[in-house]
């Protein structure tokens, strides 16, 4: 008996914790927090085991499904388990991660009091469904979990529903979002009709037989979903807004396990995306252009949980960069490429879980600290958090993509990729550059975000605190373990490259893969020219974060205060624009039209109805009377009725 | 067991025996007790149909026919199929859980109560009726009661709701009786002269109607349909209708009332005209998108909450229209399932309003606010109501809206992409009501001091709905499973396959 058997309980355990807190939370002492931390812990334990025993076999474990519900004679839906390495990587992922942040949040949502309940209930809720979107078999599974994360994230940015920006930020996330399902749906009902099935393994297995115009439309379409949920442009705009929530909500949500559900919708629509060069590129495209503009509004964002936003929001269009040039690659026979693309893609996504995990925690003990998100009133900060400090430099360390630590590692590989696919289309280099351009904001505005927080002259939040807080000591060892252990994967996950045949040989669309030995690899990566490049790229955007912030030898003021510098700051604060534009759509576009709707339902569409009633009042005269008391009136109507059925009955008769 | 019992007959007969012993109760508590005992009969009834019924036998089941009127061919026939019978459970719930909700009434309690029990009688005996005549009866028994209900228990403009419901529905049944009657005599004449109204006779040569006839006749029932789900531009009957009615009389007009019509073109229009239902196909579908869509985008504008419910309603039940005209196996089922779903999800949502109408004095949308924090567990219940009505996967309404448009890019393609718009529509009206409605500040607009949760007999309707709703929602069989084998002889009748 393999402990496989058991992968369905992986997100029946959250999901059980969510009803007990749900119904009884309130009368538990700590308002559910244990229970949380039971329930989640053991879906954690049983991931592991899961993913160690998938991992290490190499099997792909593929119950039968069984029957959800009948449609029709030819339709039906389906539910079950699938779980291949790459589910594996993502149980590890999100139930590790999860893990960590209610362990976290015990202590940092303590002064919520009975509030707790709530939010342990929706955080069990999350995590539950989350495990349920990686385990799903099929795709309409997997989009029933991730209607639910959706519904989760919703419920927890507005988990604090009083404040007016809250509960507007939580709106947006739905909206949004919700776009992109609408496309992703529209994927599914054409898969759907094309395959009368969404198991993965069928449509994968049938892709060369379907109509191949109705793939490229599916594949874009599926994208679509992708676009919604992991915040990718034109539809990136919620996720900044969605820091309104706490922070561990971010930090596990909006940061290291739902944003990434996208990415893993691309994923299983890899092949399908593959069939198509075009979709293929414009996968890619999305992911560039991504990747660049949220580094940009990075560069000047003025609160902390706001850098790592933008941060994440660049980070997953690094992924899908690496998606999309996988599958043009692929598309095109280059087929090792393509795979080595596409695990390089979910590589990034399992190191950033982790380092942006840590960065958002270490945020969260920082706001906790010093009772402000607005950077330039901390500074100084390292002095009197030493933990928090220096594990959020490990991660800053390994998202600039310094070597040896894990993001290098797949942040190097994504953009050599990249650049290998210019052979075959000339628009990679275009991406390329604008990757290699965002890995130098990148260590720019990481580093920034660390020096004004931690270094430099004591800012307003931390003088009012060293004077008048009195609490010389950093939270509570629940919140400083997880940053530690998270802040040791940030640097230690590139060594799951040399486990057993390293990370590529299990992570790959299919097919030979050549393991690299340690060595092998090391040359591989510093014979390059290309290595240099982005090492070069880190090291002067943390020299020059450094010199402006650290050193203030660079003014920052000054640059952004005159002419240019100063017009597009502005353009930045205001994210190029984007909230005002969805707002024009929204309230000016869709509700202004439904305004006008509304008038025309009123008066043409009711005004014909009651000029006719009147016409035929002024003409009868009969049924004015009716206006006396409802009895006579429908008795009147009834006659009238009565004596119709029968004219007509006569009429008809009589046609006979 | 249950062979020897009339089931059918016995769930039409205790509401008609309760509406008439009710009646004559003077006394209010023990009006309700009474009408409270006589609807929880016929649902226990359902229930044990819902046991007894045979899931995977197409034809009718628990069949009953005695001749009543002979010489016209006139029959006193019952019976249920996979159609019918999540129908009926759904009738004889939402009729029980409506008088538990209405346990605030003090006006005329005890003919309140008898409308609301004759109301079940005509529903039920829509939908189990064999006999087009009966279903005739039964379906104008339904517009007295409701009549009543708005004009003796409304809001202030009732007289004008009431008699505009019933004037406009009422001139739609008398033309859906001219299309009753025009099959009467020309399957008669098929039989050689042996008239008769019984579905089973007239359905069975309807195929051999001519053309034309059928074209004409078609058009006639699906006007008087058409009005009653209602579908654009046949709808305005219904907001007024909702505003003024009493909650339970909402919840039952939602819920049952605009089922009669769906299922009056299930039932009656496509079995007996087959080719006329092909001939009227493309107006069916551009009704039920046009009916989707615009009332989608009504509800956006809308700044009453029950007004918005109201038009949602539209916008859903054109949605099972939709489904019916792909003329599809899974469309037509997935009509009927969402038909089933919007019954139960719209009973929460005007609860709702009715709840915020009682406790905060209002239900303009602008006005409300912050609620969240003062009413908890009204805030949660329509917190599910929404996100259910919004096709949230889970609850009761994703697989049927989710089946209607994959049918829909089956049989029509590309013209899937007006409908589905809908989705991010339907979304944003439900979300930003929520928002304004629930959160944010506690608004000043109101007397929120005085301001407190549901009661009981609030609670306990709202919770039974929204159990029903996740668990449907997470075992869609266990209603699908009487559907889908149901469907088939339709789809062959249409002769599509």
């Amino acid at each position: 008996m393999s402990i496989l058997e058991y992968a369905w309980l992986i997100p029946v355990l959250p999901l059980l914790a969510f009803v007990i807190v749900g119904f009884l939370g309130g009368k538990m002492k700590d308002n559910g927090a244990i229970v949380a931390v039971i329930g989640v812990g053991g879906a954690m334990v049983l991931a592991l085991w899961t993913a160690f025993e998938v991992l290490t076999t190499g099997v792909v474990y593929k119950p039968e499904s069984m029957e959800w519900v009948v449609l029709s004679s030819d339709y039906s839906m389906e539910m079950g388990v699938y779980i291949d390495s790459v589910a594996a990587m993502m149980l590890i992922v999100v139930s590790f991660i999860a893990f960590l942040v209610v362990v976290y949040s015990t202590a940092y949502m303590h002064d919520q009091g009975k509030r707790q309940r709530r939010y342990f209930t929706e955080i069990c809720l999350f995590v539950g469904v989350m495990l349920g979107l990686v385990l799903a078999n099929n795709f309409l599974q997997m989009f029933i979990f991730w209607e639910l994360v959706g519904l989760c994230s919703y419920l927890l940015i507005g988990f604090w529903f009083e404040r007016p920006a809250a509960a507007r930020a939580a709106k947006k996330a739905f909206l949004v979002t919700r776009v992109g399902d609408v496309m992703l749906m529209i994927g599914l009902f054409l898969l759907f009709t094309e395959f009368h099935s969404l198991n993965y393994e069928l449509i994968w297995g049938n892709l060369t037989t379907a109509d191949q115009t109705t793939l490229a439309f599916a594949g874009f379409f599926l994208f679509g979903g992708a676009i919604g949920k992991s915040a990718q442009f034109p539809l990136h705009d919620w996720l900044p807004d969605a820091m309104e929530g706490p922070t561990t909500v971010s930090a596990l949500i909006h940061a290291a396990t739902m944003v990434n559900a996208g990415v893993y919708l691309t994923a299983r629509a890899f092949p399908i995306i593959a069939t198509s060069a075009d979709v293929s590129l414009f996968v890619a495209a999305i992911g560039g252009i991504t990747a660049f503009i949220a580094a940009t509004m990075a560069l000047c964002a003025p609160k902390i949980k706001g850098v790592l936003a933008y941060s994440t929001v660049s980070q997953l269009g690094y992924m899908i960069l690496a998606l999309g040039t996988g599958a043009f690659l692929w598309n095109q026979g280059h087929h090792e490429a393509g795979s080595l693309a596409f695990g390089a893609g979910l590589f990034h996504l399992m190191n950033h879980a982790f380092f942006k995990g840590q960065l958002f925690l270490g945020a969260g003990s920082v706001i906790h600290y010093v009772g402000t998100e607005e950077l330039s009133k901390m500074g100084g900060l390292g002095k009197y958090m030493k933990v928090t400090s220096i594990t959020m430099l490990i991660s800053c360390i390994s998202i600039a993509g310094i070597p040896f630590f894990s993001g290098f590692w797949s942040k190097d590989e994504i953009l050599a990729m990249t650049f290998e696919a210019t052979d075959v289309n000339l628009w990679f280099l275009l991406l390329w550059i604008m990757g290699v351009a965002t890995a130098f904001m990148t260590a720019f505005y990481m580093f920034r975000m660390w020096f004004m927080a931690f270094k430099g002259e004591p800012g307003e939040g931390t003088k009012h605190v060293i004077e008048h807080g009195g609490h010389h000591h950093e939270a509570p060892i629940a919140m400083l373990l997880p940053l530690v252990i998270l802040a040791a994967l940030a640097f230690g996950s590139w060594l799951s490259l040399f486990i057993g045949d390293g990370f590529y040989s299990v992570i790959n669309v299919e097919g030979e893969f050549h393991a690299l030995s340690i060595i092998e690899r090391l040359e591989e990566v510093f014979s390059s020219p290309l290595t240099w490049v982005s090492i070069a790229m880190a090291g002067g955007g943390i020299a020059l974060a450094y010199y402006t912030f650290n050193k203030r030898r660079i003014s920052a003021e000054n640059v952004v205060s005159k002419g240019f510098p100063k017009a597009m700051r502005q353009l930045l604060l205001d994210r190029y624009k984007f909230p005002v534009a969805y707002d024009k759509i929204g309230y000016v576009g869709v509700y202004g039209f439904s305004l006008l709707l509304d008038k025309f339902d009123r008066y043409v569409i009711d005004g014909i109805v009651n000029g006719i009633s009147k016409f035929l009042i002024k003409a009868g005269g009969v049924v004015r009377k009716s206006q006396t008391g409802f009895v006579q009136n429908y008795t009147t109507l009834l006659l009238l009725g009565v004596s119709l059925i029968i004219v007509l009955l006569y009429v008809v008769g009589a046609l006979r | 067991m249950l062979e020897n019992i009339p089931i059918l007959s016995l769930l039409l007969l205790f509401p008609l025996v309760g509406a008439l012993v009710t009646f004559f109760v003077k006394d209010q508590k023990k009006a309700k007790i009474t009408a409270l005992v006589f609807s929880a009969i016929p649902l226990i009834l359902s229930l044990l149909m819902l046991t007894e019924y045979v899931q995977n036998y197409g034809p009718y089941q628990f069949e009953e026919t005695y001749s009543w009127i002979g010489s016209l061919g006139i029959q006193y026939m019952l019976g249920v199929d996979g159609i019918s019978v999540p129908m009926v459970f759904l009738s004889t719930l939402l009729v029980f859980l409506a008088i538990i909700f209405s346990w605030d009434i003090d006006h005329r309690t005890n003919q309140y109560m008898a409308l609301l029990l004759v109301l079940e009688l005509g529903v039920l005996g829509v939908f189990m009726s064999l006999d087009y005549f009966l279903f005739y009866i039964f379906w104008e028994v339904v517009l007295i009661p409701m009549y009543f209900l708005i004009s003796v228990w409304g809001g202030p403009r009732k007289s004008y709701a009431a008699i505009k419901f019933f004037i406009y529905t009422h001139i739609a049944s008398l033309v859906m009786l001219l299309g009753i009657f025009a099959l009467y005599f020309e399957a008669g004449s098929y039989n050689g002269g042996n008239y008769s109204f019984s579905m089973e006779v007239i359905n069975s040569v309807s195929p051999m109607f001519g053309a034309t006839f059928q074209a004409i006749v078609f058009g006639a029932l699906f006007f008087g349909f058409a009005v009653k789900m209602p579908m654009f531009p046949f709808h305005t009957w219904l907001p007024d209708a909702h505003v003024e009615a009493p909650t339970a009389g909402s919840v039952l007009l939602a819920g049952l009332l605009l089922k009669m019509g769906s299922y009056g073109i299930i039932r009656v229009a496509f079995p007996a005209l087959p080719s006329g239902a092909q001939d009227w196909q493309w107006v069916m579908v551009v009704l039920a998108i046009a009916s989707i869509v615009y009332g989608a985008v009504m509800c956006l504008a809308q700044k009453d909450l029950k007004k918005m419910v109201a038009y949602s309603s539209i916008s859903h039940m054109g949605i099972v229209l939709l489904g019916f005209a792909t003329f599809t196996e899974i469309g037509i089922a997935a009509g009927v399932f969402q038909m089933f779903s919007h019954g139960l999800i719209t009973a929460v949502l005007f609860m709702m309003c009715g709840i915020m109408q009682h406790k905060a004095g209002t239900r303009n949308i602008p006005r409300l606010g912050g609620l969240a924090a003062k009413m908890p567990y009204a805030a949660a219940f329509m917190m599910i109501g929404f996100m259910a009505s919004l096709g949230l996967p889970g609850m009761v309404g994703f697989v049927a809206e989710f089946s209607v448009f994959t049918a829909t890019y089956d049989a029509f393609g590309w013209l899937l992409l007006i409908p589905v718009i809908s989705v991010a529509i339907t979304a944003a009206y439900y979300i930003w009501a929520m928002q304004r409605v629930l959160f944010g500040p506690v608004t000043t607009e109101i007397d929120t001091a005085h301001l407190h949760d549901v009661n009981w007999y609030e609670a306990l309707p709202l919770a039974v709905l929204c159990g029903f709703i996740v668990l449907f929602g997470m075992f869609p069989q266990l209603i699908m499973g009487y559907i889908t084998p149901a469907i088939e002889g339709i789809v062959t009748l249409l002769g599509v396959i």
